[in-house]
């Protein structure tokens, strides 16, 4: 009886084995949303309230997204050991959500022992670019995971959401990294590991206009150029950035309008490429999306301006008015360099797709 | 609808969106947001001693109930000084807070702020002090300090009080206004024990 309930579960399990393998990629995914959210909401809790405890509400919610990634990647590990065919397909998608888990599981104790030793520690130390490099490790795993099964599957309509939650960890995670590189949130009593200015200002002028383009297309890619998946992509981050750095913040709400405004390109840019996917308009679309990054990025990326371009002590309560005393100035100064950011990362997007396929997908008219 | 005329309505409603957009985001609504009125909050604080009058050796019992009667601001600060203390050691005990960091101690020598500069001017500390501290504060919030206090001096103990709020936008987010300046160069009240020998 045993021995024939351990066969039923066997030829199940090597049945089943890629599907298994799809739930282990979007509970990862899932993990790291979790850990991203928690860690935006983490980093508005110690402006606001600057707790003096490791055991706070965000911190909760991002440990709960790394048992939950934790989860998911054993489960990708014990079903892609059963996978017959497509093993060497989804090796790259479980070696980066190995390597992943293992800095994000040495992360958690990591940091526990810093709090103990040192107090409350900053955006950039040591533990916290651990646990960033982790969740990004694990982000694209699970990415690369989920594009593939549903290219290998030819899974369209409904299934093609998934890459929504394939990509936005990606995005998030990037963010997270180049934020640490960026905000001068890193100074305590033990370290001072702020940024020097000049680069963090380079960092962020570079990376999020990149990060936004980047995020966009891929989906865009991915999904086999299905119109409205860069609305929902972005209309989800806007609405995670929002909930976390914004409407916490009672002096911010009232600059929601404000930030909800930057829908609109998103919008504007599946409306292009629905009427025209040449390479001159996915150009426009990413040099479009790379130049909303300050807007994009509202509140926190004026921390990093406001180091080059004005130098003042800015009260959480008093952040729009400073932000917006710069808006000029920044759009000036980075207009440039974010559009040709945006515009690389069309030709980027269009490598890593194509690599996550594992053949030419670009199948566009004229690229 | 021929494939030039949609072409055409595809380009202006583009164009249309993308100068809404960049109008709104870049030069309407930044206008409108920076001629916003900045939130003032406003400290107030009730102070109680158990007695004005004490041998040396007895302890007396400080209560401060601190309020912000003002509107939403970042920082809510209390500080209890003692000019004639280096240290605080056993002579000051907290008996109870409601504050939401915990409060801390300065001593003599420690660098603190000064004037009111939220960071930009500091100072190095003639004596020690305690600052309490809550964040973020809300309209109408109040928060209590007690301590108990054991001199080991005779003679007359001083404690000097005040509630500054972050951000400092005007000289209503200070409490008091007026009267005599600490070593922060901030206005303070003034209270004494007398303590016999």
């Amino acid at each position: 009886m045993v021995v024939l309930r351990s066969k039923i579960t066997n030829n199940f399990l090597n049945n089943n084995s890629k599907h298994i393998f799809l739930v282990g990629c979007i509970l990862t995914s899932f993990g790291i949303l979790l850990v991203t959210v928690g860690g935006s909401w983490d980093i508005t809790n110690h402006l606001l309230s600057k707790p003096d405890t490791f055991f706070s509400s965000p911190h909760a919610m991002m440990y709960l997204g790394v048992t939950i990634s934790l989860v998911g990647v054993i489960v990708s590990f014990l079903s892609w050991r059963r996978l017959q065919n497509f093993k060497n397909l989804y090796f790259s998608s479980l070696k980066n959500s190995l390597v992943g888990i293992a800095l994000l599981s040495g992360a958690g104790p990591f940091d526990y022992i810093w709090h103990s030793n040192f107090g409350l520690d900053g955006l950039l130390s040591p533990p916290h670019l651990t646990l960033i490099a982790g969740m990004f490790f694990c982000a694209i795993g699970g990415m690369i995971g989920i594009s593939r099964f549903l290219t290998i599957n030819h899974l369209k309509n409904h299934f093609r959401y998934l890459l929504i939650l394939a990509i936005i960890p990606v995005w998030l995670s990037g963010s997270g990294i180049i934020s640490s590189l960026s905000l001068p949130f890193s100074d305590t009593d033990y370290f001072q590991f702020n940024p020097d200015p000049t680069f963090a200002f380079i960092a962020a002028t570079l990376g999020f206009p990149f990060l936004i383009s980047m995020s966009a297309l891929l989906v865009f890619r991915l999904s086999d150029f299905k119109f409205g998946m860069i609305s929902i992509l972005g209309g989800l981050f806007l609405l995670i950035y929002s909930s976390t750095a914004i409407i916490p913040n009672f002096a911010l709400i009232d600059s929601v309008m404000f930030y909800s405004l930057n829908l609109i390109p998103f919008i504007i840019a599946d409306i292009i490429l629905f009427f025209d996917k040449t390479r001159k308009s996915l150009i426009f679309v990413g040099s479009l999306l790379g130049s909303i990054f300050y807007m994009t990025y509202y509140p926190y990326v004026m921390y990093t301006f406001n180091e080059i371009l004005l130098g003042k002590m800015v009260s959480p309560s008093l952040i729009y008015f400073v932000y917006f005393e710069m808006i000029d100035d920044v759009l000036m100064l980075t207009a440039i360099p974010a559009i040709i950011m945006g515009i690389l990362a069309v030709f980027v997007s269009e490598r890593v797709s194509k690599r996550i396929f594992g053949f030419n997908v670009s199948g566009l008219n004229s690229c | 609808m021929n494939t030039h005329v949609k072409k055409l309505f595809v380009i202006t409603l583009i164009g249309f969106s993308l100068t809404v957009y960049f109008g709104l985001t870049v030069f309407i609504l930044p206008e409108q947001y920076m001629s916003h009125e900045k939130l003032v909050s406003q400290p107030h604080f009730e102070v109680e001693i158990s007695d004005r009058e004490i041998s040396l050796g007895e302890s007396f019992r400080l209560d401060i109930t601190t309020e912000n009667s003002g509107e939403y601001g970042d920082i809510h600060i209390l500080s209890t000084a003692f000019p004639t203390l280096i240290e605080i050691g056993n002579v000051v005990k907290i008996i109870t807070y409601d504050f939401t960091q915990p409060p801390a101690n300065t001593m003599s020598g420690d660098e603190m702020i000064a004037k009111y500069s939220g960071g930009l001017e500091h100072i190095v500390a003639k004596y020690s002090s305690i600052e309490a501290m809550s964040r973020p504060i809300y309209p109408g919030s109040t928060y209590h300090l007690s301590q108990v206090i054991t001199p080991e001096k005779s003679g007359n103990f001083s404690i000097y009080i005040k509630s500054v709020n972050i951000p400092h936008t005007s000289d209503l987010s200070h409490y008091p206004q007026t009267g005599i300046l600490d070593h922060q160069e901030e206005y303070v009240q003034v209270y004494s024990v007398n303590v016999n020998p």
